[in-house]
């Protein structure tokens, strides 16, 4: 009975772990869960919030990218709490692409939105969402348009190494309707999911007023504004667990694009050796401090091409969680060349992140090139090279 | 303003190139070097915006205003307004006549006073801007010049804006050169051989492949555009007619080709792995000659032929 009163932290659950000890003989261990306790609050239970899922290997909630086959290659989703870097491709094509899915996706769960750019309004890039294909018709074809492309092909050449006609491009795991969802890229996500949904836009030209004005401080101040939106964002919501939340949990996606361009006030692509070096890597470092606070997950695109100093770059990828390189074609060799003429570009695996594991989730595969149907971005593994 | 036929032919011909140039809107970047100047292109570009009707804004910084007019007619130096930060840069005459704020002041005021219609700005040069201005300021400032039809401040509907910009190249590294050139709609780089300018115009349509072309020009002394085909064709140094293509399988020893009854041979075979029904029924067949399979052993010296289970000295 002492060892009760010690441990018991509430006046309910002392009293009901003692009612419960007499009606059972068997053991002393008893249960202290919502059996026992009578408030609302959620204690030792499973976080169950639409559009997340345990990982299967290291039981950290993984969110969905938007791209199952990028789901795959980072070992099922996204860790909540942590930043997808996705370096871009030189004209900046594809890799919009990649930052829609990940917001369509937040919208179809039902999760809070945050679009950061300094390039767009973010009202008019969530109008250009791509439209999730929900219904069994869609997934239908989508499956044929898969198999159409690999079968004539695969029965011409593949007659003395036919074992390789045995192997799927690319591992598509069972898309359920609650994890992962298809996309098509030539329409429109509707209005209605669009009003339905929670969601706080960040404009810089909008919140800087005057371009005059200058604080001698170590951030820029276009960092400076962001972070703090961020911040509010995540204490007003209750995301880091500040404010109980009435409602469900929910998570909160972040989304910031051309992180690192001119337009954001920071010359790292200008020059070598500029005076706000160090803004970036502070502002990475104290974002993943907001993130790891708080239920969210982030994606940022960066114009790493354009950066001059290798070494940021170097920074940059070790302050990030996972990193992802696009490269496309255009304007390349590449382009004409008859090995690629399946294929847009080639991702690059740069990182992948060890979240409370000594190992990290590399996949087999390390050569994966990216073509953009009409309708559908798929990732394959490339055979050639 | 009279324009002479040949010109007139010019101009009709020019419309499907420049067109595309000065519609898209946004920033068209001019990058020019020592060898192909890009003054005459900038001047040719502004007279045809002015011939247009559109309005047109110099910010003359690089070259004073009367060597910039020069070449003009007078219909269209009416129609251009000139800030001129050539001879005060730093305004220290004080006079009412300069624009608060330097060069950027100028590019607001521009945008926020601007009626309905199309207007076009010249800078002369993005060089001495970018010398004299940080980078990021330059790149925000033409970014909201440039994307200013998208923001929905005004109830009034502003016309497209186009910013024409110089550039010379050489005179700045690959960083500034880079971030201008992510910023801008069309980028229209001068080369040329043997005395043709050419521009190689790269047009970047937003979430869309960016397009490019060659087109070779050359500018008449009254600054009209003449478009013209590419330098001729015997005056490429390349092409070498006299080595013929050497075919690698002319003499080996073996054969490399296959008859057209030997690929139908090899497209009928049957490989070791492929399972076939007569392949399924030859295994499982017994073969005559064969009811059971014998062991033939011969014992060697060392062996021990002993039957006991070594394993039953053990004692456990």
């Amino acid at each position: 009975m002492a060892a009760v009163a010690t441990c018991g932290s509430g006046a309910g659950t002392t009293g009901s772990a003692v009612a419960t000890a007499s009606k059972s003989n068997v053991t002393s261990f008893q249960r202290r869960g919502p059996r026992a306790s009578g408030t609302n609050d959620s204690g030792p239970r499973l976080v169950s919030i639409a559009g997340t899922r345990p990982s299967v290997r290291n039981g950290q909630l993984l969110v969905s990218t938007g791209l199952p086959a990028l789901d795959q290659l980072l070992g099922g989703g996204l860790a909540i709490g942590t930043v997808l870097l996705i370096e871009e491709d030189k004209y900046n094509i594809y890799s919009p692409l990649l930052f829609k899915c990940f917001l369509a996706e937040g919208i179809v769960n039902g999760h809070t939105l945050l679009v950061a750019s300094a390039t767009e309004d973010p009202a008019n890039i969530l109008q250009e969402l791509p439209a999730p294909l929900l219904d069994d018709n869609s997934k239908k074809e989508f499956d044929e348009d898969v198999y159409n492309h690999k079968t004539p092909e695969s029965n011409i050449k593949m007659k003395i190494a036919w074992r390789y006609q045995l192997l799927p491009k690319m591992e598509i795991g069972p898309v359920s309707s609650r994890f992962g969802h298809y996309y098509d890229a030539s329409k429109r996500i509707p209005q209605e999911l669009i009003e339905a949904s929670n969601w706080h836009g960040f404009f810089l030209p909008e919140k800087i007023s005057s371009t005059l004005k200058v604080e001698p401080c170590s951030l820029t101040p276009g960092y400076i504004k962001l972070l703090q939106f961020i911040q509010n964002i995540i204490y007003e919501e209750g995301f880091d667990g500040s404010n109980p939340q009435k409602k469900q949990r929910n998570v909160l996606r972040i989304g910031i694009q051309n992180l690192g361009s001119p337009l954001w006030g920071d010359d790292i692509c200008c020059a070598e050796n500029g005076s706000n070096s160090h803004s970036l890597t502070k502002f990475l470092y104290v974002l993943r401090g907001l993130l790891r606070t708080s239920l969210s997950a982030c994606i940022i695109t960066m114009p790493t091409h354009l950066i001059q100093n290798k070494t940021i770059i170097a920074r940059v990828t070790n302050l990030s969680d996972t990193v992802i390189g696009l490269e496309s074609f255009i304007g390349s060799e590449r382009e004409t060349n008859p090995l690629y003429k399946d294929y847009h570009g080639l991702i690059h695996i740069r990182q992948i992140p060890r979240l409370n594991n000594l190992i990290c989730d590399e996949s087999d595969v390390k050569d994966l090139a990216f073509k953009l149907k009409r309708k559908l971005f798929t990732i394959e593994v490339d055979f050639i090279s | 303003v009279t324009l002479s036929e040949g010109a007139r032919a010019g101009i009709g011909r020019e419309l499907g190139m420049l067109d595309s140039l000065l519609s898209l809107g946004g920033l068209v970047l001019l990058r020019d070097s020592v060898e192909w100047e890009g003054r005459s292109l900038l001047k040719a570009l502004v007279k045809k915006s002015a011939l247009c009707g559109e309005q047109v804004h110099i910010l003359g910084c690089e070259v004073s205003e009367e060597e910039f007019r020069e070449g003009f007619d007078s219909d269209i130096n009416n129609r251009l307004v000139y800030h001129d930060f050539f001879r005060d840069p730093l305004n220290w005459s004080k006079t009412e006549e300069a624009l608060p704020g330097g060069p950027l002041g100028a590019l607001r005021a521009i945008c926020k006073r601007t009626d309905p219609g199309p207007v076009t700005i010249a800078l002369d040069s993005l060089s001495w801007l970018l010398l004299h201005l940080p980078c990021t300021t330059l790149c925000q400032a033409l970014h909201a010049v440039s994307h200013q039809d998208a923001c929905p401040g005004d109830s009034s509907p502003v016309g497209k804006v186009s910013v024409l910009g110089l550039l010379h190249e050489e005179l700045h590294g690959p960083g500034p050169v880079g971030a201008l050139s992510s910023l801008a709609q069309t980028e229209v780089t001068l080369g040329g051989t043997k005395g043709q300018a050419s521009a190689h115009i790269l047009c970047r349509r937003p979430r869309q492949r960016p397009t490019d072309q060659t087109q070779w020009f050359s500018i008449l002394p009254d600054f009209s555009l003449d478009l013209q085909e590419g330098p001729s064709v015997e005056s490429q140094p390349y092409s070498d007619p006299h080595i013929p293509p050497v075919d690698p399988t002319t003499h080996l020893t073996f054969n490399l080709h296959l008859s057209k009854k030997e690929r139908e041979a090899k497209d009928s075979l049957i490989l070791p792995f492929q399972f076939s029904s007569e392949k399924q029924q030859a295994l499982l067949r017994p073969r005559p000659g064969q009811a059971t399979s014998h062991i033939f052993y011969e014992p060697d010296a060392y062996d021990d032929l002993d039957q006991e289970d070594p394993d039953d000295d053990l004692d456990i």
